[in-house]
């Protein structure tokens, strides 16, 4: 069985090749040096997991308005995924962290806020895992989904609310973006590339939803078989035929 | 180490997560598939 189809997987891989090459060959930043190339990684993927988790919320409020299954795996998927890109993200944040702040890790406000953003999805998936009955584990998800959501824009808005060594935002903000013309250009390829491997990942992890939810399926019946035949009432005259 | 091992070692890790977070992925549909044809 294959994953994706072959033709996601090749432009995927193109746009990402297309976009190492941007992120390679754009200017050095004035103060970083090429140290600062590591926000090609490090942002889209903070950007990815912003949006898994934004599509959850999105799945998980139209699971509780429509109750269609589809909903509650395309939530779940993308629960994953994103937890996948928040750990990556704290993981390329912390590589970054160590030549520029000279720490691999701090107390700082956005740090701390995407590690709860990180734990409180593990919680989700934890979850979903914990609940045996199907509608039982998709209502309680959808309700997690959706308030789990509100510390998004806490996370965001982390760097402007409170003192903090990491910088604030320089695209995503109410004024207009202060970065570099080629940096935007390669920023947002590499954005566009980490969308598609998140499409790729998404489509992926659906598909293995359906066969999980499949095998259970098949599991359940071939133990409810095996159950009956247990609690079959034994047939006493030819189990014990001296029995009187 | 130089500024381009830092990045060489952020980009291995993303691109290298990424990567085996599919095979596993892929890893995990082939193995549900086969447990399901073990069942039926």
């Amino acid at each position: 069985m294959r994953p994706v189809p072959g033709r996601l997987t090749a432009v995927t891989v193109v746009a990402v090749a297309g976009a190492l090459v941007a992120a390679l060959t754009a200017p050095p930043d004035r103060l970083q040096g090429n140290l600062q190339r590591l926000m090609y990684v490090h942002v889209p993927a903070a950007w990815l997991a912003y949006l898994s988790f934004a599509i959850t919320l999105g799945a998980s409020a139209g699971w509780l308005w429509k109750r269609r299954a589809s909903l509650d795996r395309l939530a779940s998927a993308s629960a994953e995924v994103g937890v996948f890109f928040t750990g990556l993200t704290i993981a390329l944040g912390s590589i970054w962290g160590k030549p520029v702040w000279g720490v691999w890790w701090t107390w700082d406000p956005r740090l701390v806020t995407t590690a709860m953003m990180f734990f409180v999805y593990l919680g989700y998936l934890a979850l979903r895992r914990a609940t045996l009955d199907a509608t039982v584990r998709a209502r309680r998800s959808a309700v997690f989904g959706v308030l789990a959501f509100a510390q998004i824009p806490v996370v965001h808005m982390s760097v402007v609310w409170w003192r903090a060594v990491h910088q604030p935002p320089t695209v995503l903000k109410p004024a207009a973006p202060t970065i570099d013309e080629w940096m935007l250009a390669a920023l947002l390829a590499n954005v566009l590339a980490f969308t598609l491997v998140y499409v790729v990942l998404l489509r992926a992890r659906i598909r293995l939803a359906v066969a999980e939810e499949a095998y259970d399926a098949a599991h359940d019946g071939a133990a409810g078989e095996l159950a009956g035949q247990a609690i079959t009432t034994p047939d006493y005259r030819k189990e014990f035929p001296n029995h009187v | 180490m130089s500024e381009w091992a830092w990045v060489a070692l952020g980009f291995s890790v993303a691109y290298g997560a990424m990567g085996g977070y599919a095979v596993w992925l892929r890893h995990r549909l082939s193995d549900a598939t086969r447990r399901i044809e073990k069942i039926r």
